[in-house]
């Protein structure tokens, strides 16, 4: 029997990634604020967004920065005007959400949900 | 004249592509089911109004669980073929995440989260999986094989994690955890190609050792190298407990936030993936004790360099892909150390005793690093402490033979 090698490796994780991705951007959509949501949510644009774009953006739909995240494309905004969502999606940011869905975390061989782990970041 | 190959009369269902494929997929649910837990501590908590501990008694119950199976799980494994065994984990997994979903007491919740699902990881487990395909694929492969199916479980962790977040986000934690335990009932189609390796009814393989399972254990606890490669695995467990629940508390005390300690932490679980492929590669091309070692001294040095320089964006990523490079490439290795010993008549059996002391380790890591965090206010006791035992663990590995063991050796 002919037993498969490094290239189908890496077509079998290529595949499993692609599944992955497919089924990521669906929940994403689905778990996208409405557009007539307001308050304080996350803005998430495209990753290859600049920070001043994504800036201009927010201050165009008339939200207020609360804070920018680590990373350029996903900042904290706010507004009391309803429609805060619609109006960042308008204006090219890929959605907004209460919580972001993507939350990595690893669970090595022995995960414990330590709640002094979550104190810790309290 | 010209001679044409025969036409090959193996099913599908019984290529060696479809094996290793449906394998990989074992590994991937199995392990990245149990990497969502996390997800469902806050929701599951206040929907009942239950303290964390209670939701941490579970999860604690569930490794701790998964640990003592494993032995048991793989004996069943080498007694009657591992398809078996994985179908009934299965069931037991998605029983046991059903329950979760259920649960209106902490008792309820200790027997779906803890005894059942603990019980089910085991019997799903990618060490199950690995034993089958260690006697499936030729000796030369055997090495890759362990690589693939433990850069699957790696895999799992990466890619389930997200999704159950989304599935809450989008619809809610019931739904999610509905869905997770669906997911885990897919492992039993999945075993069906492994029935191909069914030991319940074949004969002793040729080269492989006539002795009971009751022999087998008593001539490998006998058998120094064996006891130095399950020391060395105490280690392994140690240091991956601690680092997987007290570093991101350990981050966010030297100003890294939440969230970038979230991405570093996935980074692990990136370079994982390479890790454990790339050593299952290394050990099919000679010895296996000296990478292991290496790894071992490789993970000493990390940390060393991590917690004596600044802690900064950079050093924490640059220190969460190393340590994810090498974070279970420790397993293609020890597996195949194992097969390398006592064949792999009693392979998951004698790797499942060498996890349980992974499983020990691991306890320690947790819980030494926080009840030394309590009594000094810093982890830098535990870090060093993973350090020592870093260099123990590569020492002692350095000296196990890599042959046949008295007993096991081919006639």
């Amino acid at each position: 029997m002919m037993w498969p090698g490094h290239r189908f490796a890496l077509a079998f994780f290529g595949g499993v990634l692609v599944v992955w991705a497919g089924t990521m951007t669906f929940l994403m959509h689905r778990s996208a604020l409405p557009p007539e949501a307001t308050g304080t949510m996350l803005a998430v644009f495209q990753p290859s967004t600049s920070a001043d774009k994504a800036f201009a953006t927010i201050v165009a739909a008339g939200g207020n920065v609360v804070r920018k995240s680590s990373f350029d494309f996903i900042w904290v905004v706010t507004s009391e005007r309803p429609g805060l969502a619609g109006r960042l999606h308008e204006n090219g940011a890929l959605g907004a959400y209460r919580e972001l869905p993507i939350s990595p975390t690893i669970a090595g061989c022995f995960a414990l949900a330590d709640a002094k782990v979550e104190e810790a970041f309290q | 004249m010209t001679t044409q190959a025969a036409p090959s009369t193996t099913p599908w269902y019984f290529q060696p592509s479809t094996i290793i494929v449906t394998g990989c997929l074992i590994a991937i649910i199995n392990f990245g089911v149990r990497s969502t837990f996390g997800q469902f501590t806050l929701p599951i908590s206040e929907a009942h109004q239950w303290h964390r501990e209670t939701y941490s008694l579970a999860i604690a119950l569930q490794n701790l669980l998964w640990g003592i199976a494993t032995p048991v799980a793989g004996a069943l494994a080498d007694r009657y073929g591992s398809a078996r065994v994985l179908m009934v984990g299965a069931l037991f997994y998605a029983i046991g995440v059903a329950v979760m979903n259920y649960a209106g007491s902490p008792l309820m919740l200790n027997v779906g989260g803890g005894i059942l699902a603990g019980i089910g990881i085991a019997m799903s487990s990618f060490s199950i999986v690995m034993a089958a395909l260690g006697r499936l694929v030729p000796p030369e492969k055997r090495s890759w094989a362990f690589g693939i199916a433990t850069a699957s479980g790696s895999m799992g962790q990466f890619v389930f994690s997200p999704i159950a977040g989304g599935l809450i986000s989008a619809y809610d934690w019931h739904i999610s955890l509905l869905v997770m335990a669906a997911s885990t009932l897919i492992i039993i189609p999945l075993a069906l190609p492994l029935l191909i390796q069914n030991t319940s009814t074949s004969k002793v393989e040729a080269g492989e050792t006539t002795l009971t399972m009751r022999q087998a254990l008593g001539e490998a606890f006998g058998h120094r190298s064996y006891l130095l490669l399950v020391a060395g695995f105490f280690v392994c467990g140690f240091q991956l407990a601690f680092v997987t629940v007290h570093l991101p508390p350990y981050l966010a005390q030297h100003g890294i936030s939440k969230e970038f300690a979230g991405w570093a932490m996935a980074l692990i679980g990136l370079f994982n993936v390479v890790g454990s492929y790339t050593s299952g590669i290394i050990g099919g091309r000679g010895e296996k004790r000296v990478p292991l070692s290496l790894i071992y001294i490789l993970r000493s040095v990390a940390v060393t360099a991590f917690i004596l320089l600044p802690i900064t964006q950079t050093s924490t990523m640059v220190f969460t892909a190393t340590l994810g490079f090498l974070w279970l490439s420790t397993v293609p290795l020890t597996m195949g150390l194992v097969t390398v010993m006592f064949g792999t008549r009693y392979m998951a059996t004698l790797y499942g005793f060498a996890f349980l002391s992974h499983q020990i380790g691991s306890f320690l890591g947790v819980w030494l690093g926080g009840k030394l965090f309590d009594m000094f206010g810093t982890y830098d006791p535990v870090w060093w402490m993973g350090v020592a035992l870093g260099l123990f663990a590569a020492l002692i590995n350095l000296p196990i033979r890599e042959t046949r063991a008295p007993g096991f050796a081919a006639a």
